[in-house]
């Protein structure tokens, strides 16, 4: 191993750890919780077959691609990719049937934390593209896992705005 | 099927969906889903609606 994959290693290491923190902190800080009453576990129940289906046939599709077109990304930029296909099948899933958030979640609290999430990622992403990282040699690099997150969060945080929206109207003329 | 002699027992105590969610412990979408007949729901929840209502179990789900 050479010092720029120790140093890749090193830094992937460190993100997840200080990642874990952070989720850990927000759980004991009651923003993330975990109780759904029985309706929500239902959904998110086959919520979850939907996402490990989607994770399946992308995992497939990546490895078919890779054989047929050749390396056009690398391994790290692929997993996130499939990663982030089946988090937002999940997520998508759960927020139509209103079992994303959990009884004690505030909505806004959530949504905020996702829109900073997004806005980081993709200003990340940003930088990268802009100084040329992002691909190299016609291969998307590792540096397009923080993209890929900022679109998948976005992804979510749209559906849920939108989905929102349209509940209170259906709600309202009801 | 909707269950409108559900919706007229929490009317008649002047409760609101929120209100019978956080009594029984659930969100406010099940109870609107219940009443709405888009989620048939467990005995468990069944009964711990009906103490909360003041009602039985066959003057509230039974569909006799």
């Amino acid at each position: 191993m050479n010092h720029y994959s120790a140093g890749i290693l090193f830094g992937l290491t460190v993100g997840v750890l200080v990642g874990l923190l952070f989720v850990m902190f927000l759980f004991k800080k009651r923003v993330l919780d975990t109780h759904f009453d029985e309706r929500q576990e239902r959904a998110r129940g086959k919520a979850f077959q939907y996402a490990f289906s989607s994770l399946a046939i992308s995992a497939y599709a990546y490895g078919v691609s890779d054989l047929v077109l050749g390396t056009w990304c690398d391994v790290l930029a692929g997993v996130s990719l499939c990663l982030a296909l089946s988090i937002c099948v999940f997520a998508v899933t759960c927020i139509l049937k209103d079992a994303y958030l959990s009884l004690r979640e505030k909505p806004r609290t959530v949504m905020t934390l996702f829109t900073l999430l997004t806005l980081a990622n993709l200003s990340f992403g940003g930088v990268y593209a802009a100084s040329g990282g992002l691909v190299e040699n016609g291969v998307l690099t590792f540096r397009a896992v923080n993209p890929i997150i900022g679109v998948a969060t976005l992804v979510i945080l749209i559906v849920y705005i939108v989905n929102h929206l349209l509940r209170n109207r259906e709600e309202e003329t009801e | 099927m909707k269950n409108l002699r559900m919706k007229a027992a929490r009317a008649a105590l002047d409760l609101s969906q929120q209100q019978l969610a956080d009594a029984v412990g659930v969100s406010r979408q099940t109870i609107n889903a219940i009443e709405k007949g888009d989620y048939n729901p467990t005995i468990k929840l069944c009964t711990a609606i009906c103490r909360c209502l003041g009602k039985t179990l066959d003057e509230l789900f039974w569909e006799g």
